[in-house]
């Protein structure tokens, strides 16, 4: 970390404030360690939790309980329609019910690994130990999950997991999970220790002697600009795959809750960490506003292809075998179609751009199901992915009993977040982060299933005892919302929505949004090196320069004006996806999701640094300057660092 | 999580009440039916139930209890329409029914109620204290209703109006009876789709039935 | 994708516009061209914002959030039914190619005296909201239950419970039904909840706290008419409304208070 100009020499190393001692006693002993709020002293301390997604919902019902007074936020018109609603597959435990060798230390040891080892070795220990808790309680709140015939939980496998630890309910876990922490929630509305705040936007971060004391809110009915103060507030706003126009993120997932936290101080961890997941329904054309996911299971039984002449416009079936490509395979051998997220859907990237991909776009391969219908017969075919098939058909109108599916990978989660500690705090005392939004437990890659266990821990088992033990350490003065850092960022804020509404150019938001879309695609998607990325951030500024000139928002601000919402979060998209470059520049090997051409094995694989890159890069806000990239150094004592191959 | 409310003026405890008191006014109409199966025998056979009927004492208390079954089902229905349209205050442009959910009868319970209430009114005045007939059957003096209930067919608006009410009435109760059992919650996987099977047969049965009592009077006038 | 379906349409819309809660409202009427029949309903609808904002109109606002068919944020009558004309389908799962060129179709906001509209096609939802938080929960404090497998559940009651649990709680079925009734919403978390052990304990009292919320927030009642069910995206029951009839009727017998 020397190359660079004098700024580096200004970084610091960061402090996790990871507990000693062996792994498996780190989280009990912290336990015990940490200070307590008295029973009757919690009703003393107010919370805001911003987000009602699992990770919200959860610590936000976890906390009330317990006696503190929550103020929840969410953008939408109801707490349960958070994003994680969306997830599919399941929720990984280590219960080992299925009696095939799993464990804690399994489950922990398989989660350093695919997160390609930039994940807190301490952070994921944690994350298996209460993985089983989580399945106890949500069973308790009646979440139905899938029983077997003896009335015992089902379990599968998943995302190429060796055990069957993952609980699902039908193909909607995340909503059923994301129900039963709204559920929660709702218990605490009805015992009038949680104020739900429906239909507003987080758009700053009051801090107040150095701590997280507050925010700014626009409520989106009226446009009104509404504060409130707590003693601390707890972020729970999700990812920002949004960066990329197109994702399979929820249209109203955005990252200005995060990104206003950091420009206010918070350091941004590896944003250059997201991940992509190779079956998508595609494109099917410039009117298109996001992007499907289907379950990866499917790649279990299709095999993927792409015809071996460039452009070929022939249907798919009439495409004779010897003249398709079945590329995975032809690769890989021993792992064929199963290859990891990563690794297939870069090679599906790089078919369609050298001329094989397939559909008007030219932006798909073929998943086929062919040979696996030959081979088990369509009922068991239409048994194990009937409703995939269905939700296919649906949107393209193709049927995929008969001809191929066509896919694509595309943007679906993002490990990088704001940096936290052990603790789940920022950098900046009393906010914390949780879920999704920080970066603490996926590494550079998240393995499927993991990521509603990251939400569900850290809301119902994590934070209700470290936000005990900052109340019970520090001292706290009575804060208003009249208090002149509330004017200042109310101001701020407005002035923002304002001058938007005020520039009256030319082109429209989704416009701007679409651009930089491609860019950050292109540049900063699955495969990146230093031209591209130096080419992303000069091609980013000049949009961003752009926006600020010539965007059209019309509408007012007093009513609900749905441009001016998405203007506010485009804007600072624009900024984001530079910062996301610029960590991927400064990245300069390949990891996880994070694939550097110029960091590559002979083979085409990715090739970690360990010597130069073996740490976590948490960029600090510098205002017109560049960050600063402070580090926070990875020690792996428990997992061995190796390089992965699947040839 | 504990109730405030009188039981009776939830939303459902109004339902339960159209239900029960339904379903009674359903046996009310197919035993006023099989009673009237008589008429078919002959006028004595008719006359004679008609005088069992009317000269037991209990049948002012069954008239008590028919009005009040009556008037409970009239008031809740417009309880609850009243209510039914407050909900909406603000009526859709355009309104087009799935296909695969409402019917006919369904959406229709109002007006076939109301329809049925004033032919009720028509029905008791023009029969129940319609001409008085004597008639002397086997030493036994008695109201001669059977030559009432035929000369009252003889109009064909007096026919007409029955058609038209009875076959409302079927239709009422082709939706109403199964209904019963759903706002009762005896819903069951099993036996609901035979229930809206039964409840059509009996609204078929309720319509055909009086329908066919009528005409049989009408026909008895000579015509 | 979509095989032949590449032809371009032309589409005439009326559409209810309404600046605020405040007032009356009318419907409008717009055209739109340029549609892929590949596109879904909403992206039809951003078409026609991003017209109407190069124009320097004002952009319809209407609800939409995952796109995907699951947050249950999309909520327009179409044509005169929720979520439009093909059965089990959300309005972002519906598709274009199930117009034709040259149609004109009408676009509602949900009509419900306890869903205000707040602007053009975007509702006031917060009442569904109100119900659950009336009794739509099962009575536990985060902490260490017993071992999930200490609960068993037979299978047929788990299908059920989710077949209950997948209401998405976008309003069809209130704006379905002629008489605004939430009884197949209420219902279906009564109902989950009903059907597994953990649930039950508390159930006639939960069926009575959300009926009468229910009833206070001006919903209609239930005339078995089942458009609910027949509109609603994701295919609930109203065998799910019989099991919460069912219970409130043990309640209300049954109930000591």
């Amino acid at each position: 970390m020397t190359q660079e100009n004098t700024q580096n020499t200004k970084s610091k190393k960061l402090d996790g404030k990871v507990p000693t001692g062996p792994v498996q006693e780190r989280w009990k002993t912290h336990k015990f360690n940490m200070k307590i709020v008295n029973a009757a002293n919690k009703r003393k301390y107010s919370v805001i939790v911003v987000g009602t997604g699992l990770a919200g919902a959860s610590a936000a019902a976890s906390m009330a309980e317990l006696g503190y007074n929550v103020t929840t936020f969410c953008i939408q018109d109801s707490p349960r329609r958070a994003h994680s609603i969306a997830a599919q597959g399941g929720i990984n435990a280590a219960k080992n019910y299925t009696n095939d060798g799993d464990s804690v230390y399994r489950l922990f040891y398989d989660t350093v690994k695919g997160g390609d080892y930039r994940a807190r070795e301490s952070n994921v220990y944690r994350l298996a130990e209460v993985s089983n808790s989580i399945i106890d309680q949500c069973v308790g709140q009646g979440v139905p999950f899938a029983r077997e015939y003896g009335g015992t939980l089902s379990n599968r496998s998943f995302g190429g997991a060796q055990v069957s630890r993952t609980f699902y309910a039908r193909g909607q876990t995340g909503q059923q999970l994301l129900l039963g922490a709204y559920s929660a929630m709702m218990k605490e509305v009805h015992n009038g220790k949680i104020k739900s705040f429906t239909r507003r936007e987080m758009v700053e971060l009051v801090t107040i002697d150095g701590k997280a004391r507050g925010i700014i809110v626009r409520n989106i009915v009226t446009g009104e600009f509404e504060r409130y103060v707590a003693d601390a507030v707890v972020l729970a706003t999700g990812g920002y795959g949004n960066v990329y126009f197109l994702s399979t993120n929820a249209k109203a997932s955005n990252a200005s809750a995060a990104f206003r936290a950091y420009k206010k101080g918070a350091y941004f961890a590896n944003p250059c960490f997201t991940q992509i997941h190779p079956t998508c329904i595609p494109v099917s054309g410039d009117h298109q506003s996001k992007l499907t996911l289907m379950s990866e299971s499917l790649r279990n039984d299709g095999r993927v292809w792409v015809p071996k002449i460039k452009g070929d416009k022939r249907k798919a079936i009439d495409i004779p075998e010897e003249e398709r490509d079945y590329f995975l395979e032809r690769i890989y051998p021993s792992f064929g179609n199963l290859v990891p997220r990563d690794v297939a859907s870069r090679n599906a990237k790089n078919m369609s751009d050298s001329g094989f991909g397939v559909s008007a776009t030219g932006k798909a391969v073929y998943l086929d199901f062919a040979a696996a219908i030959k081979r088990d017969g369509v009922e068991k075919i239409k048994a194990k992915y009937g409703n995939l098939f269905d939700m296919y058909q649906r949107i393209t109108d193709d049927n995929p009993y008969e001809t191929p599916m066509m896919i694509y990978p595309a943007i679906h989660y993002t490990m990088g977040g704001l940096w936290v500690d052990y603790n789940l705090m920022s950098n900046i005392p009393g906010l914390f982060v949780l879920g999704e939004a920080n970066f603490s437990d996926h590494g550079a890659n998240r393995l499927g299933a993991s990521a509603l266990m990251q939400g569900l821990a850290d809301g119902y088992f994590v934070i209700p005892y470290t936000i005990g033990n900052y109340f019970a350490t520090e001292k706290f003065s009575k804060v208003e919302t009249t208090h002149n850092e509330f004017d200042k960022a109310h101001t701020e804020s407005k002035a923002k929505y304002d001058k938007l509404l005020a520039i009256n150019g030319t082109k429209t938001v989704d416009e701007y949004h679409r651009e930089l879309g491609h860019v950050m695609w292109d540049n900063v998607g699955m495969a990146r090196n230093e031209t591209g990325l130096i080419d992303a951030i000069a091609k980013i500024q000049a949009i961003r320069a752009d926006f600020w000139k010539n965007v059209k928002v019309t509408g007012s601000n007093v009513d609900v004006n749905t441009e001016l919402e998405k203007a506010g979060r485009v804007a600072d998209f624009l900024e984001l996806g530079e910062l996301m470059a610029l960590d991927a520049l400064e990245r300069k090997e390949s990891c996880g999701g994070h694939f550097r051409e110029e960091s590559q094995t002979e083979e085409g694989e990715a090739k970690r640094d360990d010597e130069n890159f073996c740490h976590v890069a948490a960029w600090e806000f510098q205002g017109d300057s560049k960050p600063l990239r402070h580090i926070e150094e990875l020690s792996f004592e428990n997992v061995k660092l190796t390089q992965r191959s699947y040839k | 999580m504990t109730s405030k409310k009188c039981s009776t003026s939830t939303s459902i405890g109004k339902k339960q009440i159209m239900g029960v008191t339904g379903l009674l006014l359903c046996g009310f109409v197919l035993t006023h039916l099989l009673g009237n199966l008589t008429l078919f025998i002959g006028s004595d056979a008719f006359n004679k139930y008609s005088h069992a009927l009317t000269s037991n004492p209990l049948i002012y208390l069954a008239e008590v209890g028919l009005v009040i079954l009556f008037f409970s089902h009239i008031v809740m229905a417009i309880k609850l329409t009243r209510e039914n349209k407050a909900a909406r205050p603000t009526d859709y442009y355009m309104r087009t029914k799935s296909g695969r959910g409402s019917t006919f009868a369904s959406s229709t319970m109002i007006y076939s109620g109301v329809i049925t209430l004033i032919f009720l009114i028509i029905h008791i005045n023009g029969l129940k204290f319609g001409t008085h007939y004597d008639t002397n059957i086997a030493g036994v003096e008695m109201r001669d209703i059977y030559r009432t209930t035929i000369e009252y067919f003889q109009a064909p608006l007096h026919l007409a109006i029955y058609l038209i009410a009875v076959i409302t009435l079927g239709i009422h109760v082709s939706h109403g009876f199964w209904s019963a059992f759903q706002s009762l919650g005896l819903n069951h996987p099993k036996y609901m789709p035979k229930l809206r099977c039964a409840s059509v047969l009996f609204g078929l049965l309720i319509a055909i039935g009086f329908s066919t009592l009528a005409i049989y009077c009408y026909l008895q006038g000579g015509h | 994708m979509g095989g032949n379906s590449t032809e371009k349409m032309s589409l005439k819309l009326k559409v209810w516009r309404q600046k605020n809660n405040k007032d009356k409202g009318a419907m409008v009427d717009y055209t739109v061209d340029n549609i892929s029949p590949d596109m879904s309903f909403l992206e039809m609808m951003d078409t026609l914002n991003s017209k109407l904002v190069k124009e320097k109109g004002d952009s319809i606002a209407f609800d939409h959030d995952c796109r995907e068919g699951i947050c249950g944020m999309c909520s327009m009558m179409i044509n005169g039914q929720a979520h439009g004309p093909e059965a089990e389908t959300t309005t972002c799962q519906l598709h274009m190619r199930k117009f034709k060129d040259g149609d004109t179709i009408v676009v509602e906001p949900w009509r419900a005296k306890a869903f205000p509209v707040l602007k053009d096609l975007m509702v006031d939802r917060g009442a569904f909201d109100q119900i659950m938080a009336a009794g739509g929960f099962v009575n536990i404090n985060t902490g260490n239950p017993q071992d999930a497998n200490a609960i068993l559940i037979g299978q047929e009651n788990a299908e059920l419970a989710m077949d209950a649990a997948a209401c998405i709680g976008c309003g069809a079925c209130v704006a379905s039904c002629k008489n605004a009734s939430a009884m197949l919403f209420v219902s279906a978390k009564i109902s989950q909840l009903a059907l597994l052990p953990q649930g039950a304990i508390e159930s006639e009292a939960r069926t009575q706290a959300m009926v009468e919320k229910m009833d206070e927030l001006g919903f209609g009642n239930c005339t078995n008419e089942a458009e609910c069910e027949a509109q609603c995206p994701k295919g609930i029951k109203i065998e799910n409304i019989a099991r919460m009839n069912r219970e409130w009727f043990k309640g209300a017998i049954g109930s000591r208070k």
